[in-house]
């Protein structure tokens, strides 16, 4: 058994440390609750806003006047109308407070002076996307999380849920500091669960033999969907897939940052809202029709190409400064070191893989099915408006956790509870190996089965045969995983983690799918090729219950 | 190997390891010792190494299988003003 190098004591602990999770520390701790922050990488840098981000979705009275006004804008825009109301509502109506509370710390919300709302746009339509500048944002939240008194250990990704009877009694972590694999217990009467969007479960589609070419951060696995599953949590929509688009073959997601127009080869535009580039609005093709970049290399009509020639100077510049606000430095130093200019060169677009399957469903609270656990950011099943949701629902959490943590007893064993025991003595077994399969191969036979027998669309079907083929491709290389996995560092036992949660979600995901005995968006199935009205404006809900997995449908709360 | 380390500039001051979002470098290195790329299949380009580095001594290097696709801008050709390599 690997060692257990420190048994922590909390009231809160926050598995992950990126928007959400960084809020989630902050209110916590001045809620007065012991906060604990457990970071896989570190929290200075960690995640798709390692380097920034540039869209924060709010609702901002003076602007919007009501706050219908927001929702409408955000129902109809990239993150769809798949979300509950009552939980969107929520997080709009404390995101003002949020903005201010960001801005008064020096996370730049008004760059340009004054609000502005710019991409992800119809023209002439309201805008929910706020222009702010995040370069910063992990680095400012970093210091506010501790200047309110929250713990923050980096390099120490949560492995596992430990629940005790009602309620939580805590989460088993890895310590990857070193290069030898321990363990590291938290007991804490609430646990916020903020890990990210679940990637890597598909082959990466710019750069199929290197998996880490995705567009979103490739260390965010979503493996608190799988760990808050394994002991009994409730998860939502996870049978979809949404296929972000953007450069090829260097992945990145931003495409809104993007002004120019989405063309065909001949300089066509491919969508009817725009001829011009925009710095307003961008070209909302490419959000509305997400397929268009593939279809267009189906048809042979393509490469789609963005084409910002014709912009201004000005409009240019904005531009290229907004994805440094974004986080995209690395990709403006690759166009300058390849000699490519947006102003004088059309980019050819591809979509991405899919990733950011739904999960965890919670209330407008941030609290789930389970007592003392609550889940915020982008794992989140029922609700999504990417970075704004994770701040302002993190606030909301760290808040809720705490009140919930004043009422609740202290687990003084956690550790040796029969969960704790078996979860640990389950990973050591990899560790302990001296020969065998690398988490990379396991990485590749889960992506390849997923994408071969479950891949959302476009010009992808399921069905029940594919399905079911699937499910049982999925139970032959789980027992060959289980017989043969190695890590012989900290550092490839936590890869390794991350790859044992895909697998669990993507059985969940084929499940769901066979559910779903009809088509709708890009969730094709060959042998229920219609749309199910009696099927509108519902999810497909899932939990792991004593006798095995238990689907239900419920309403989308209007 | 994406970042690539200038050992004259390194100040071995272990921060590009320690905050590296995919742990590419591996564990933070012993004092006074250069980190390498431990990983360098892991690396996602965010370039916060070469950003945060106190001496600059990081640059990123892009493989040749992430190459940024691109031709002349379609609207540019059409309308006349499409460079040197309008006519191909």
């Amino acid at each position: 058994m690997l060692p257990i190098k420190e048994i922590l004591d909390a009231d809160v602990v926050i598995a992950g440390g990126g928007i959400g999770g960084l809020m989630a520390a902050v209110a916590a701790a001045r809620a007065g609750a012991s906060t604990v922050v457990l970071e896989k990488a570190h929290t200075k840098r960690s995640g798709s806003g390692a380097g920034g981000n540039d869209h924060f979705a709010c609702y901002i009275p003076e602007v919007h006047g009501d706050l219908a006004t927001a929702r409408e804008a955000i129902l109809g825009s990239l993150v769809g109308g798949d979300q509950d109301r009552d939980v969107l509502d929520a997080s709009l109506m404390r995101s003002r407070e949020v903005v201010d509370m960001w801005h008064s710390w020096g996370i730049n919300m008004k760059p340009r002076g004054d609000w502005l709302f710019e991409g992800h746009a119809f023209p002439g339509r309201p805008r929910a996307f706020l222009k702010y500048d995040g370069s910063n944002q992990k680095k400012v939240l970093t210091a506010q999380a501790l200047r309110a008194g929250a713990v923050i250990v980096n390099h120490s990704p949560v492995l596992e849920l430990l629940p005790v009877p009602g309620g939580m009694g805590g989460v088993l972590a890895l310590d990857t500091s070193e290069e030898k694999p321990s363990f590291r217990i938290v007991r804490a009467k609430a646990v916020i669960l903020a890990t990210g969007n679940p990637c890597r479960l598909f082959v990466s589609a710019n750069t199929p033999g290197l998996m880490f070419n995705i567009g979103v951060c490739p260390a965010c696995t979503g493996e608190s969907i799988a760990q808050f599953w394994r002991v009994g949590g409730a998860l939502v929509g996870m049978d979809r897939g949404y296929r972000h688009a953007g450069p090829r073959y260097s992945s990145r997601c931003g495409k809104a940052t993007w002004l120019g127009v989405y063309r065909y080869p001949d300089g066509s535009p491919i969508g009817p809202f725009t001829t011009v580039p925009s710095r307003e609005t961008s070209d909302i093709t490419g959000d509305i029709w997400n397929s268009s970049f593939s279809d267009l290399m189906v048809n042979g009509t393509g490469p789609a190409i963005m084409d910002c020639g014709g912009a201004s100077e000005d409009d240019l510049k904005h531009m290229l400064w907004a994805m440094g606000c974004e986080g995209l430095t690395g990709f403006l130093a690759q166009m300058k070191q390849e000699g490519v200019d947006p102003g004088r060169h059309g980019v050819v677009f591809g979509q991405y893989e899919p990733h950011g399957i739904r999960g965890i469903e919670i209330n407008p609270e941030t609290g789930t099915n389970l007592p003392g656990v609550y889940a915020v950011g982008d794992h989140v099943g029922n609700f999504r408006t990417n970075i704004g949701g994770a701040a302002v629902f993190g606030l909301i959490s760290g808040e809720q956790a705490a009140s919930y943590a004043a009422g609740a007893s202290p687990c003084q064993d956690v550790e040796n509870s029969p969960w704790a025991r078996e979860r640990m003595a389950y990973y050591s077994t990899f560790a302990g190996r001296s020969s065998g399969a690398t988490w990379q191969e396991c990485n590749h036979a889960i992506q390849q089965i997923l994408t071969d027998f479950a891949a959302p669309g476009p010009h992808k079907v399921r069905s029940a045969s594919l399905l079911k083929s699937g499910l049982k491709f999925i139970g032959d290389m789980r027992r060959r995983v289980d017989a043969e996995l190695c890590t012989p560092t900290a550092h490839e036992l936590m890869r390794a983690s991350e790859t044992l949660a895909i697998m669990d979600m993507g059985e969940i995901m084929i499940r769901c799918a066979l559910e779903r005995k009809e088509s709708r968006g890009n969730m094709q199935r060959s042998d229920y090729p219609f749309t199910n009205p009696m099927l509108n404006g519902q999810f497909i809900r899932i939990v792991n219950g004593e006798n095995g997995p238990e689907i239900s449908w419920r309403p989308i709360h209007r | 190997m994406p970042p690539v380390i200038s050992p004259d500039k390194c100040l071995r001051c272990g921060l590009c390891a320690d905050i590296c979002p995919l742990e590419v470098f591996g564990c933070r290195p012993a004092k006074n010792e250069m980190p390498t790329v431990r990983y360098p299949d892991e690396c996602w380009h965010c370039n916060v190494c070469a950003l945060d580095c106190p001496a600059g001594a990081i640059t990123l290097r892009h493989p040749i299988s992430h190459m940024i696709l691109h031709v002349d801008s379609p609207f540019l050709k059409n309308s006349g003003q499409g460079g040197p390599h309008a006519a191909d």
